[in-house]
């Protein structure tokens, strides 16, 4: 009981195995503190989707073209939630810090808000000109996944994140596939593939965390970056 | 231990400070607040370490105010970063060598 308990912040010299393992738990810390988790990201987004496409799906009359009102008010929760979600944590996560990354970090986000509220707007335009109720349901959507698929991929080359090309490719195809099948298919592939892959996405991400955190190696900063 | 590590990175303590900054992109951050949670260090005892490290040219300190507040903001300098991946290297070779 005599020896001091060694602290963490000690000068005591380690043996090489130690002095890596140090850099790596510190690194390790360093990206879990200050990015956002993509696997909570995914899980939140996949279950929206998953959720919310079901229930618009299930929500279209036998013979209608449109999901009923509660439908489309619980389809509007499910992504507003996932919304504020990645907000709060992005917005958390990434606090304190100051650069090349937090600028093009705020950058990304505006452009989804800039997208969106054009999105809404386009989408207003074509009711008011009198397109048919099916074919603004259609272009809502598929407006809407045509900003989230490519958003996706430019996020891809932004933060050099490969398995995101993947995602923002699969949302392109889900979303022109399901605009072709037509209401209330169209809710049914978005939910399925689209909600699908998120959670496929999020699964891969998580096993990819596994292998670093197994493999033990000093991940290089410039590629590993999520 | 060999002599030929770098002894201003070769102190435990330094050294997370060191392998946190190298973790972030070239040209990011981190504010001294969020640094100091991130390596659970109390603020005098890494004050004292990034006081070291700015000396030998590792880390950029840089005092700016957000609205009132001041606010210090730490990066690690291209010497600081060279200095880590050279540090690295050394180790890496070492257990290499030790495991042959």
């Amino acid at each position: 009981m005599t020896s001091p308990a060694p602290r963490p912040d000690d000068e005591r010299p380690l043996d090489p195995a130690d002095t890596l393992r140090v850099i790596q738990e510190a690194q390790r810390r360093a990206r879990a503190g200050s990015e956002p988790d993509a696997r909570l990201l995914y899980a939140t987004w996949g279950a929206a989707w998953l959720g919310g496409y079901l229930t618009l799906w299930a929500g279209t009359p036998t013979g209608g073209d449109l999901p009923a009102g509660w439908a489309f008010a619980v389809f509007t929760v499910a992504m507003a939630t996932a919304v504020v979600v990645t907000v709060v944590h992005s917005v958390r996560r990434t606090a304190g810090t100051r650069g090349v990354s937090a600028r093009v970090g705020t950058l990304y986000g505006w452009s989804w808000f800039l997208g969106f509220l054009a999105q809404f707007l386009i989408v207003a335009g074509l009711a008011r000109a009198g397109a048919p109720p099916e074919a603004v349901a259609l272009a809502a959507n598929a407006i809407a996944c045509l900003i989230v698929g490519l958003l996706y991929l430019a996020g891809a080359m932004l933060f050099d994140d490969r398995p995101l090309v993947l995602l923002g490719g699969w949302i392109l195809l889900v979303a022109a596939a399901a605009t072709m099948i037509g209401v209330p298919g169209t809710y049914l592939l978005m939910a399925l593939a689209g909600g699908g892959g998120f959670l496929v996405m999020g699964a891969v991400e998580h096993a990819r965390a596994v292998r670093a955190r197994r493999a033990g190696q000093v991940p290089d900063p410039r590629t590993s970056r999520a | 231990m060999p002599e030929d590590l770098d002894p201003v990175i070769h102190a435990t303590a330094r050294l997370r400070v060191v392998a946190t900054l190298a973790a972030l992109g070239e040209g990011d951050e981190l504010s001294f607040p969020k640094l100091q949670k991130l390596l659970e260090m109390t603020a005098g005892n890494l004050s004292t370490h990034l006081r070291k490290l700015e000396d030998a040219g590792y880390v950029r300190v840089t005092k700016t105010h957000v609205g009132r507040t001041p606010a210090t903001y730490l990066a690690l300098t291209p010497r600081g970063r060279a200095a880590f991946d050279e540090y690295t290297a050394a180790l890496t070779a070492l257990l290499k060598g030790a495991g042959s």
